[in-house]
């Protein structure tokens, strides 16, 4: 897969920021993730739902959706990587036609036998609001 | 008023949320699931990390409305998921069944400058091959707010 950082010792330095992963959320996924959560809360499906609590006028995504762009960002900067930890906030809301921006920086790289071990912090930020979901990840790097 | 005085929540600590069948990532969910994400699902059975929750979540043996039951709570009321940790032993994998066990840990009332008075819950999930070996733990912490206590 294209577009990861190089595994070089210049690209896995402390403080480099990761590729950032764009999507814009719609509607017709939340349906879907409501499948795959079997979850069917109408705050995700139904506008009406959302503004009968008073929660704003669109459909809310699932957190655990907003969760899986941060994941994706860690795939696509890291693509052999395993993922080891992962540890979140949910902050904020996301909801149907945000433009959502996950991105994240490396706070602590270990060089180890086996590989190189990364902390990395993640965010997911949605039009610019402060982040809907804050945290850390753990990865390693196969030794090359 | 102090917290003294908020009366306790229920007493469900230690109550199991353990899985009444193994559950699977089929592989055409994890196609389509990825397909959301604009990305392309892995060509050697792995599953989106992603199922990590959904699998602890949907394996559980209770409904998220049960779940908020168990502690005295209507799912109507809107929880909100606060957060979530998780510690992979091995990588997920599309039609394999996992076995899915878990409790309770804890359940807190407290007064939220925001909710006003809460509950927060926390319970911890595994999933587990079918020999027991440990793929993964995760915990997720939710705010159940109760608002007929503000």
């Amino acid at each position: 897969m294209s577009g990861g950082l190089s595994s070089s010792a210049a690209a896995l330095a402390v403080g480099a920021g990761l590729p950032a992963y764009s999507i814009v959320v719609d509607s017709q996924s939340m349906q879907l993730w409501a499948g795959f959560l079997r979850d069917p809360n109408p705050i995700h499906l139904d506008p009406r739902a959302v503004q009968a609590k008073g929660l704003g006028d669109k459909v809310i995504n699932q957190g655990p959706a907003n969760l899986a762009y941060v994941i994706t960002m860690l795939q696509r900067s890291f693509p052999h990587s395993t993922l080891v930890a992962l540890e979140v906030r949910y902050a904020g809301s996301v909801f149907a036609g945000d433009a959502v921006q996950a991105g994240g920086t490396i706070v602590e790289v270990a060089r180890e036998a086996s590989g190189v071990r990364i902390r990395c912090d993640v965010w997911l930020r949605a039009n610019e609001r402060d982040p809907a979901i804050a945290g850390q990840a753990v990865l390693v790097l196969p030794k090359e | 008023m102090s917290s003294t005085e908020l009366p306790p929540p229920p007493s469900v600590a230690g109550s199991s949320l353990a899985g009444t069948a193994p559950y699977v990532i089929g592989a055409a969910e994890n196609r389509a699931l990825c397909a959301t994400l604009g990305a392309a699902a892995a060509a050697d059975g792995t599953a989106h990390p992603i199922y990590f929750f959904i699998a602890t979540q949907v394996g559980m043996g209770q409904t998220v409305a049960g779940l908020c039951a168990l502690c005295d709570f209507n799912v109507e009321e809107g929880p909100m998921i606060a957060s979530s940790s998780v510690t992979f032993s091995h990588a997920l994998r599309t039609e394999q069944p996992y076995q899915v066990t878990g409790e309770i840990k804890s359940l807190v009332r407290k007064r939220s400058r925001t909710f006003g008075v809460m509950d927060v819950l926390e319970y911890a999930l595994r999933l587990s091959l079918p020999d027991g070996q440990r793929v993964l733990e995760t915990v997720n912490v939710w705010m159940l707010p109760r608002r007929g206590l503000a």
